[in-house]
This record gives C-alpha cells, sequence and structure tokens, in this order.
C-alpha cells in the first residue's frame, strides 16, 4: 500500500494537437490538504476530471487509494465528493429537493445527510427557492453540499469558492479546513488564486502549461516567502564571526563566497557595516529583500499574473 | 368497429405517437444535458446503461398512457352521441391493440431516444424525429422489415379486421428487425454516454 491517497504517474492528456496535462506526477497524502494551483487553462480540471475517470487517460495512470482506477471507479466512487467547475442540477427544483435525488441515487447517504450538508455549507433546508433562482454563490454552496452529502474520505474540489464573495470565501475555507483538521478527510483542490490555496493546503503543486513545476509542502514554501538583508562582502569567514561575536546573530545563512543572508531584519545595519570596516572586510552591498511567494510563483511560471 | 379503427388506429400510432415519444425522448435527455449534470451523476456511480434504461422506461410508461388515452378518448366520443352500442368484446380488443401499439412503438422509436442521448442539441433530435417517422412510412410501401416503424406496423396489422395488405406479413422478420435497431441503437448510445469528454 502507498501512502498516498491519490498518486498519479506520468499522467498526460491531449486534446488532439495540444498537451494539455503534460506528464505530471502528483502525491496527495492521507488526511492532507493539497492544492492544486495554476492559472486558467493550466490543466487543473483536466487533471481532476482524470482523476476520476471523466474523460479517457492519454498515457500515464492514476492511483487512487493505493491501486490504479481503472476498472475499480465503481467501488471507489462512493468514498469520494466532488465538484468539477461549476455543478449542474437540475433547475426546476429546490436545492433540498435537488440533494435528495443525489442521496437517493446514491443509496448510502445517512437519513439526516441532506440536513447536515446543508447546514455545513449554510443553505437552508426546506427552502421554496429553486435551483435557478439561486445566486452563483448558493449554486457553488451546494454543489460542495452534495460533494460531502455521502461523508466520503476523499473530496476533489474544482475551484469550490468560484464566484463566492470574500466572507462566503473564508466561510468555506473555514469548513474545508474543518473537515481535513476534524474529520480526517484527504482534499485535493485547485484555485488560482494563491493566496487562497496558500491559507488552506498543506501541500501546494504548481502547475502551468499542463507541467506541474514544483510540489512542495507548504512549510516549504513558506521558507521561500521570507525577508531579509541581502549583504555582499569581501570576507565571508571574518563577516561570520562579526556577526556571531559581536551582534550575536545567528540565524543567517552563506549564499555563496560573497554573498551573506542575514534573517533578523531589525539588525543595525550601520553598526554592522562599522564593526566589519573595521575588521578590514569590505561591504560591497547591502540591502534588503523580500520575497513574497507571490514573486516566487511569478518567477517559477514564468509571467505576470498568478495570484 | 370501423369506428375505433378509424379514432384508435388511423394516424395516432403512426405519425402522431413516434413524433411525440421522439420529442418526450428530447425533452428527457435534455435536462441532464444542459445544466452538465452527468458528470456529477457519472461519479455517483450511475452506470450508463442504467441511465439509458430508466430513460426508455419513461417513454415505454408515457407511450402507454397515450396510447390507453387515446383508446379511452375514443370509446367516449364513440358512445357518447350513441354512434355505436358498447360492446365489451370490441372494448377489450381495442385496448390489447392499444397496449400493443404502445410497447411497440417505444421500441421502435428507441433510436430516438439515442439520438437525444448522444448531443446536447435540442433540435437536431426532433428534427431526426420528424424525418425518422417519416421514413418509416414511405419504407412502408418498399419494404415493411427495414424500418422499425414500418416492421411495428406490420406487427400490428396482422389482426386488424378489414384491412387488407399487398404484401404478405413475416411477423418474425419484423420482430428481428426491432430487435436488431434497438440492440444497436442501445449499444451505441451506451458508447457515447460514456465516451464524454
Ligand atoms: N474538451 C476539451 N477539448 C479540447 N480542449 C480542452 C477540453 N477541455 C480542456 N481543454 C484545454 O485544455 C487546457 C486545460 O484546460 P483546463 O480546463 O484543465 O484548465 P484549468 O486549469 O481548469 O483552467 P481554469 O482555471 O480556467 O478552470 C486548456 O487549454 C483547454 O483549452
Ligand atoms: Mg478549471
Amino acid at each position: 500500500m502507498s501512502k498516498y491517497v491519490i498518486e498519479t504517474k506520468q499522467l498526460t492528456k491531449n486534446y488532439g494537437e495540444q498537451t494539455a496535462v503534460n506528464a505530471v506526477n502528483i502525491h496527495v497524502e492521507k488526511g492532507r490538504i493539497y492544492g492544486l494551483l495554476g492559472r486558467n487553462g493550466a490543466g487543473k480540471t483536466t487533471i481532476m476530471k482524470m482523476i476520476l475517470g471523466l474523460t479517457p487517460v492519454t498515457s500515464g495512470e492514476v492511483d487512487v487509494f493505493g491501486q490504479n482506477i481503472k476498472g475499480r471507479e465503481k467501488r471507489v466512487y462512493p468514498r469520494i465528493g466532488a465538484i468539477i467547475e461549476t455543478p449542474g442540477f437540475y433547475p426546476n427544483l429546490t436545492g433540498t429537493e435537488n440533494l435528495e435525488i443525489f442521496a437517493k441515487l446514491r443509496g448510502t447517504a445517512a437519513p439526516n445527510a441532506v440536513k447536515n450538508a446543508l447546514g455545513i455549507v449554510g443553505l437552508p433546508y426546506r427552502d421554496k427557492k429553486l435551483f435557478s433562482k439561486y445566486s452563483l454563490g448558493m449554486k457553488q454552496r451546494l454543489g460542495i453540499a452534495n460533494a460531502i452529502l455521502h461523508d466520503p474520505e476523499l473530496l476533489i474540489l474544482d475551484e469550490p469558492t468560484n464566484g463566492l464573495d470574500p466572507i462566503g470565501i473564508a466561510e468555506v475555507r473555514g469548513f474545508i479546513k474543518a473537515l481535513s483538521t476534524e474529520r480526517g478527510k484527504t482534499i485535493l483542490i485547485s484555485s488560482h488564486i494563491l493566496s487562497e490555496i496558500a491559507l488552506l493546503a498543506d501541500d501546494i503543486g504548481i502547475i502551468d502549461h499542463g507541467v506541474l513545476l514544483e510540489e512542495n509542502s507548504m512549510e516549504v514554501l513558506e521558507e521561500k516567502n521570507s525577508k531579509y538583508i541581502l549583504l555582499q562582502v569581501s570576507d565571508i569567514p571574518k563577516t561570520s564571526l562579526v556577526l556571531e561575536r559581536q551582534f550575536g546573530v545567528t540565524d543567517y545563512s552563506v549564499q555563496d563566497d560573497h554573498f551573506l543572508r542575514i534573517y533578523n531584519t531589525s539588525l543595525d545595519m550601520a553598526a554592522v557595516n562599522k564593526a566589519l570596516v573595521v575588521q578590514d572586510v569590505a561591504v560591497i552591498s547591502s540591502q534588503l529583500c523580500n520575497d513574497t511567494l507571490e514573486d516566487y510563483f511569478k518567477k517559477i511560471t514564468g509571467g505576470e499574473g498568478i495570484a | 368497429m370501423q369506428f375505433y379503427k378509424w379514432t384508435a388506429f388511423s394516424y395516432t400510432p403512426w405519425v402522431i405517437l413516434p413524433v411525440v415519444l421522439g420529442v418526450v425522448s428530447t425533452m428527457l435527455m435534455y435536462d441532464e444535458h444542459q445544466n452538465d449534470m452527468l458528470k456529477q451523476l457519472w461519479i455517483i456511480p450511475v452506470s450508463r446503461a442504467g441511465y439509458f434504461f430508466s430513460k426508455f422506461t419513461i417513454v415505454l410508461f408515457y407511450s402507454i398512457c397515450f396510447m390507453l388515452l387515446t383508446a379511452a378518448a375514443s370509446v367516449f366520443f364513440g358512445t357518447l352521441p350513441g354512434y355505436i352500442t358498447v360492446e365489451w368484446g370490441s372494448i377489450v380488443y381495442l385496448l390489447r391493440k392499444c397496449v400493443e401499439i404502445a410497447i411497440l412503438t417505444a421500441f421502435s422509436v428507441l433510436p430516438l431516444l439515442t439520438v437525444a442521448a448522444s448531443g446536447k442539441s435540442y433540435i437536431f433530435p426532433v428534427c431526426v424525429t420528424l424525418v425518422y417517422t417519416f421514413l418509416g412510412f414511405i419504407l412502408l410501401m418498399v419494404n415493411m422489415y427495414l424500418h422499425p416503424l414500418s416492421s411495428m406496423t406490420a406487427i400490428v396489422m396482422r389482426d386488424i379486421p378489414g384491412v387488407v395488405l399487398t404484401q404478405k406479413l413475416n411477423i418474425p422478420a419484423a420482430f428481428i428487425c426491432i430487435a436488431i435497431w434497438c440492440t444497436g441503437s442501445a449499444l451505441f448510445a451506451v458508447s457515447s454516454l460514456g465516451k464524454r469528454k
């Protein structure tokens, strides 16, 4: 048994000439929230569709719950809840009626599952409003309610906060987090909004033009989201000594022969400079650097506009 | 007797019923397609075949209701002005015939359900319905065993008194024709629902 709930191996999808997903290996660990981040058209939805077997895989493999999904869909689906793009429902029925149909089709849902699910997403139970009269945010919430109706172990949510207002986004984020921490659900979520993923996910996969550029835990990525003073000096060992002996600075790192990063940004740089000059170390430059995750993503996706 | 024949067996089964059923089929498939619900159904999971045949069951049920209403209406309007006296025998015959037509027609229009299932559009299946019904009518004169609707006609005509047929009836051939069309279109429908992008 692998420790991953979802694992893709060289997953590839071609639409005619165009390669929408290119040799993607993602690893979603049990009980964690995995955020798939990418710009419009990056291939997030396509990956999720392939994981669910909703669209044929061109090449590669999808393992769900430790085994290849091919041929096991019927047994695996009851353990998964998903929304893909905008969820569809019967427009001429109310939200509750719609969910009751889905609950009946699933057959396994608990008797008050519909009420619970609506409660979680904050929609009224037995409301008279027809689905066609729902606002975009309400539709999206109903979609999430449908995904969690049968209390699945794994949730696959494609842009679940699409169309929600900021308060709604915070609410949805709140209960997605709760589903993960309180009920131990594994969640794969996609978004093109960096801040949203950053607040929610434990692991992040960044995808651009169908290629997975980076996959890492949030902690590792957070390190790249840091403020530091970049110091360019003529002599690194001497500088280290000065920093440690005279200023008690230990959280710094040596980048190469001439560059050094000091993470304590409140350090009195004037005093440091003076002390270094006294020690005969030339300070070539000193600057305050502030790398944000956003900058980082811009850098690795090679462009503007993520976030 | 003549009257019943005129009402229940004239245009109703050969033209109106197939067209109505074609439109019903289109409408039945329309909701899930148009609202993009299929992706949600498949991952419940709902089987493609189960989905298709549940839709067909509704068509069948609708068809039977429609023909029973037709039968009831012809009896009612037949007795009302006192044209004819009610004979139980003929009423039972009429009902039996109507149910027979209903079931056979429902099976004969299965290809229309397939057309409705394999596309999102709404106009196309309706057009196909008209062409399909019309073709059934034309082929009736040429070869009854090519088109399900004309085969259905052949089966129904076999014991209607007073109908003179130019061709000799071959009931097994008619059944085979319907069976082939049904199987083919059911298979096609299930596979086209399956390979949705
Ligand atoms: N059915 C299809 N036929 C042809 N091309 C498709 C199809 N579906 C998606 N694509 C293409 O595949 C690429 C990836 O699309 P996908 O929907 O996975 O992007 P996405 O990351 O979900 O974007 P968004 O943030 O806009 O939802 C796009 O270039 C899109 O045009
Ligand atoms: Mg998408």
